[in-house]
């Protein structure tokens, strides 16, 4: 699938996903060894991105299973589908009586009845959930668990039966095995320390934060038609604004809406009323905001010392063409 | 390479990094699916594979490159500087040509030339070699038992001669001599010589830079835990601007865990009675038989708190932790009442909602805007007027929690007042930063109020603290 870390960041790079090597490597080992990927950072770094783009260059089908508070095995694995197994039992009502005929005691009906029993447990009525799914699958799948942190203790340890065979026993089945291991990625938030156990049999990528280069690049591959100088101050606002003791910290998805809500504004300079105005695409919260605003001098500050002539008319006539 | 691999394991886990035995295994076996040239994949393919907590990140890089980069480098830099010490026109390739030369001739004579592994590699700058024998010499010397600064020297000393290094020198001299008589030229045989010193200096340095390192290392963990238990243990009155940063962490963190908690235990009360209603209904599809079982679903217990936080002078320091451990508390929970008193008793609930940690404790440190906090503490007056205004706020539901010394300034304690709480509420739980020993003495009255408290426990450091936060919520 890959040949190596520099082919995976090639590959991936490709899907507009840019990342430095440390997500090559892992990505990588992660096909070489079949081992499932736990995925944590903070928010909007692109997690789940991740396992969506390897998806897209590996040309594995993505099956994706979202956690959340409750999810049980019935929601994740597979259940039996009740309805189709009664309309069955009904069309076929006469096949059984037929099936009946000559059974002199009840003993001999039951019996009879329990041979054919496992017509209606069989992988006819069998709803198969995106773990199954991913495990039964004829090719080779990629299975993203999103969120995992969201998720139940009680599900943590069932999904670690999965995770470690790959097969699935469903009691009136049988035992399933996998025709392919998929490519495992779990995501995690950090809402809750996932178990030592489950930590063991995966891999471990942090994801933080891109440095100012890595993010420039970012923008430009996810932002096309944004100007160099407009992009490199856009990131450096951004650096400085994660080192403030904020609420929620601005990641790279705030960076590229607010790249893509200025591009719209047809703004070519950050100012600082600009900024300002805008400010509300990136902090979520109304103490952010005005923390932010508080500090706007110091973080615009550094930025106009760098460029000889910043023109701040340019912007004036920009804000007017989106009023009118 | 695989020892080396081990031996980095275990300083990993020495520094408190959990790496299980499965996973040192995954960090061979991904190793040997990599090109290990680049010393940054080799880093993130250790890292991938031994480190799965994220705040264990900075340690391990701390420990990567003390272990693994630096030494082979400053190896290189001892020697490259031994080589340009020698004067402008020295040439080493030359010099060791000449040497070749001179080996070939003398061997001819069929003397034997019985040099050491160590003397080889000093010969022909073998690094990689030198970097072994210095770590196996190490090792027999038993440089991981060093301790402290004084016995980087001890150590270096044993080191060398574990490597036999003066022998090492003794053969390379012999060998200068010997070029000598076989018709070396004089200058280059002093040249030789003088490299020969050059190199032996420069192996000492290397060898005691390994063994500083080694001290670091060592070092590492033990300072890291000594100042994490210590922090643990230390009381609130004591604390660094430093410490207090650490100490918001493990709040926040004793605070995730009681969600955790609260989140199982709402899983397991979920279920309740069958629904029968809902259940018919929902299996019309199925003819009316009951192919779906529905429960009703138990209504979700959340805990209600009311906290009562003394802020007088006497307790300033723990109140300043427990305002902190109050305002994660309502973080989490939704129903929750705070209140700080001195003798007035004010709510400081809406304040805590709207404003950042800090600045949220230091109001309320100054008494929230609705009460004066330069009086002396009156818990019955408090009490008495919680118990005329708020008494509301407490149901069987809720939990009160007072963080108090319960030191009364001799007024009258108004123990009717928390017996009238008390009765009214699920639990009154009483924190006091003074041991129970001194519960009652004094202007303690401590003993008036421990009738009506279910549960009260000395809480002065972090580790009490999140003994009883267990408690608190099963």
């Amino acid at each position: 699938m890959f040949d190596s870390v520099e082919d995976v960041v090639g590959q991936l790079g490709r899907q507009g996903y840019i990342c430095g090597k440390n997500i090559g490597t892992v990505v990588y080992l992660a096909t070489m060894l079949e081992k499932p990927v736990l995925v944590e950072g903070p928010a909007g770094v692109g997690k789940t991105e991740l396992a969506k783009v390897v998806s897209a260059a590996s040309g594995r089908p993505l099956i994706r299973l979202q956690c959340y508070e409750g999810l049980d095995e019935a929601k994740a694995l597979y259940e039996w589908e009740y309805s189709k197994q009664l309309l069955y039992t009904q069309i076929l009502k006469e096949k059984f009586a037929e099936a009946m005929t000559g059974a002199t005691t009840l003993k001999d009906a039951a019996d009879r009845v329990g041979r054919e029993d496992s017509v209606f447990f069989s992988e006819r009525f069998i709803v198969p959930r995106p773990l199954l799914r991913a495990i039964q699958s004829p090719e080779p799948t990629l299975l993203l668990i999103d969120e995992v942190d969201k998720s139940d203790p009680e599900f943590e340890a069932f999904l670690l039966e999965v995770l470690s065979d790959f097969q699935v026993t469903v009691p009136e089945v049988g035992t399933l095995k996998a025709n392919h291991k998929p490519l495992v990625f779990l995501t995690s938030n950090d809402a809750r320390e996932m178990s030592d156990a489950l930590k063991r049999r995966c891999l471990h990528l942090y994801i933080d934060f891109p440095g100012a280069e890595l993010e420039v690049r970012i923008l430009e591959a996810k932002v096309p038609g944004i100007e160099q100088r407009l992009a490199a101050d856009l990131v450096g606002m951004m650096q400085r604004l994660r080192k403030l003791d904020l609420k929620k910290t601005p990641s790279i998805s705030e960076t590229l809406d607010w790249a893509r809500a200025l591009l719209a504004l047809n703004a070519k300079e950050l100012d600082e009323g600009l900024v300002r105005d805008t400010l509300n695409v990136i902090l979520k919260y109304e103490g952010d905001i005005k923390k932010a605003q508080g500090e706007l001098g110091k973080l615009l500050v550094k930025k106009a010392e760098e460029p000889a002539a910043p023109a701040p008319p340019a912007a004036t006539p920009a804000k007017k063409g989106v009023l009118h | 390479m695989q020892e080396k691999i081990v031996a980095f394991t275990n300083l990993l886990r020495k520094s408190g990094i959990r790496v299980s035995m499965a996973e040192s295994i995954d960090a061979f076996v991904s190793l040997d699916e990599l090109s290990l040239d680049d010393r940054e994949v080799f880093r993130d393919a250790l890292r991938a594979t031994m480190v799965k907590r994220s705040e264990d990140i900075p340690t391990f890089d701390q420990l990567f490159d003390l272990y693994w980069s630096a030494f082979y480098d400053n190896l290189r830099g001892a020697f490259d500087q031994a080589v340009g010490s020698m004067g402008g026109e020295f040439d080493l390739e030359k010099m060791l040509q000449a040497i070749q030369q001179g080996l070939q001739n003398l061997q001819g004579e069929a003397q034997e030339m019985d040099l050491s592994e160590l003397a080889k590699a000093l010969l022909t700058q073998d690094l990689s070699q030198l970097e072994q024998l210095i770590r196996q010499a190490a090792q027999g010397a038993g440089t991981e038992r060093i301790e402290n600064m004084l016995q980087i020297g001890f150590f270096t000393r044993r080191t060398l001669e574990q490597m036999d290094a003066e022998g090492a020198g003794k053969q390379l001299r012999d060998l200068a001599r010997q070029l000598r008589e076989s018709g070396l030229p004089d200058a280059q045989v002093d040249a030789l010589l003088e490299l020969i010193d050059k190199f032996l200096e420069a192996l000492r340095q290397a060898v005691r830079n390994y063994t500083e390192r080694e001290l670091q290392q060592r070092n590492f963990d033990y300072m890291e835990k000594f100042r994490r238990e210590s922090l643990l243990e230390k009381s609130f009155y004591n604390l660094t601007e430093e410490e207090i940063r650490k100490m918001r962490e493990v709040v926040a963190r004793l605070a995730q865990r009681i969600k955790n908690v609260l989140s199982i235990r709402r899983r397991r009360l979920k279920r309740g009675k069958l629904d029968l209603h809902t259940m018919l209904r929902r299996n019309a599809g199925h003819g009316g038989v009951p192919f779906e079982l529905i429960f009703k679903q138990r209504r979700k217990d959340r805990p209600k708190l009311v906290i009562l936080c003394d802020v007088s002078s006497s307790v300033a320091n723990v109140s300043r932790f427990m305002l902190q451990f109050m305002y994660s508390l309502q973080e989490c929970f939704t129903k929750i009442r705070s209140f700080v008193f001195v003798a007035e008793l004010g709510e400081v609930t809406p304040l805590f909602k709207e404003r950042d940690i800090s600045l949220a404790i230091d109001r309320a440190l100054e008494g929230g805007d609705t009460i004066n906090v330069y009086t002396r503490s009156n818990f019955g007056h408090a009490f008495h007027y919680f118990w005329q205004n708020f008494l509301a706020a407490v149901d069987n539901k809720t939990t009160v929690l007072i963080l108090g010394d319960a030191r009364n300034n001799y007024n009258d304690p108004r123990a009717w007042c928390l017996r009238d709480i008390h009765n009214k509420a699920k639990d009154v739980v009483w924190l006091n930063p003074e041991s129970p020993s001194a519960w009652g003495f004094g202007d303690s009255v401590m003993d008036k109020y421990l009738p009506y408290v279910d549960l009260a426990e000395e809480c002065r450091n972090l580790k009490q603290l999140s003994r009883i936060v267990d408690r608190l919520v099963l």
